[in-house]
């Protein structure tokens, strides 16, 4: 009787600890908002992915995502491909890719292969393949053995790529880019930054409808 | 069943009770989960591909409310000790901390804290979010079927 008091005694301090760490990581990530909305930080793009779209455009959108980010994923399938169409297509906006690759050992690889990718001139549909096959959190859908089989699916020179992905050449450059993330205050994915020529800047976090994006977007056209 | 339903929540406080639970279990759950967000605008979205998420944290956050309440009216009323609440509880926080999206500052923070230990807990919550519910989901409906029984005999006893 007394055991099973204490479990449960455990089990409640527990959840208080864990929605104190909740709450206090929701406070420091709306005061990181707040700051950002009163000072728009610069932000750099320079090691990131390659620009899809055009350089002209007048909105830029930066996403920060993990390849293993369950989240990265539903709005890859929810809401990008109505972004592209409606305002990358079209010239009115550009997308940018930084990586932020904190959730289990695969992601920094995955990340690292997309770059393999982009030696190629493939980062984009590499990039696309990895959100199409993402699985479990290091469940093994990223391992280097399935990292290169996508990049034979993409009919990519294998023998080139292997050996990038094996000796994980751009290791130093996702960490720079996620260093960089986390500086900026970056504390979930996706998280997306969206600039105007006007140096404008709004912030979304999370998987968020496209009717948002939507919104924010024509704002600042 | 609908004899204990009725005698709890024929009183109006526990009927209050229960719905605080229930938004107090709904609203967390949907921001961690990534289904209701607050920045740029306030918005609640449940996309095609999350709707059995989203029925999961619902029938969660329904259950919690009806048998923590139960619980609480058999411990105040009929002034009983009961363990019940122990396991309504913990139905409750299984399905709390199901997929509680790695994703998100939560998940961020623990990693960052707590390293290779915090990422395998936090990949853990999220590949086995669905059936963590459902256990939770289990232990909660063994729960109500048990408080109900239990109910319905101190009810006759008392009378």
């Amino acid at each position: 009787m007394k055991q099973r008091q204490l479990i449960v005694t455990g089990v409640i301090i527990a959840f208080g600890i864990a929605l104190l760490v909740s709450a206090t990581s929701y406070w420091n990530e709306f005061l990181v908002m707040q700051e950002n909305r009163i000072k728009p930080m610069e932000y750099s793009t320079a090691i990131g992915s390659p620009i899809l779209g055009s350089e002209t455009a007048t909105v830029t959108i930066l996403e920060y995502g993990d390849y293993q980010c369950e989240m990265c994923k539903h709005w890859f399938h929810n809401t990008r491909s109505q972004i592209i169409e409606n305002y990358v297509d079209s010239g009115k906006a550009n997308l940018y890719f930084m990586d932020i690759p904190f959730l289990g050992r695969d992601s920094a690889k995955a990340a690292n292969a997309s770059y393999c990718a982009e030696e190629q001139g493939m980062y984009w549909e590499y990039h696309s393949m990895l959100y199409e096959h993402q699985e479990g959190i290091d469940s093994g859908w990223a391992s280097p053995e399935r990292l290169k089989s996508f990049a034979f699916s993409l009919g990519l020179d294998s023998d080139q790529f292997s050996e990038c992905v094996d000796l994980q050449k751009y290791k130093q450059r996702v960490k720079l880019n996620s260093d960089k993330s986390v500086s900026q205050g970056v504390q979930s994915t996706p998280y997306f930054v969206i600039t105007n020529s006007d140096g404008e800047q709004q912030k979304i976090s999370g998987a968020q409808p496209y009717s948002v994006f939507r919104q924010v977007i024509e704002s600042m056209l | 069943m609908t004899n204990s339903f009725k005698l709890v929540f024929s009183n109006f406080r526990y009927l209050v009770v229960a719905v605080a639970i229930f938004k107090a279990m709904l609203i967390p759950l949907s921001l961690v989960s990534e289904f209701l967000f607050f920045e740029p605008f306030i918005i609640w979205y449940i996309a095609p591909d999350r709707i059995v998420s989203f029925a999961l944290i619902l029938a969660v956050s329904s259950l919690s409310g009806i048998v923590i309440s139960m619980n609480i009216y058999r411990i105040r009323l009929l002034t009983v000790k009961t363990r019940k609440i122990g396991g309504s509880i913990l139905g409750s926080l299984i399905g709390a901390s199901a997929g509680a999206c790695s994703c998100g500052p939560i998940g961020f923070t623990v990693i960052t804290t707590f390293g290779t230990a915090g990422s395998i807990a936090t990949a853990f919550l999220t590949d086995y979010e669905i059936p963590l519910r459902l256990a939770s989901i289990a232990i909660l409906v063994i729960v109500l079927f048990t408080t109900t029984r239990s109910l319905s005999i101190e009810c006759k006893i008392k009378n």
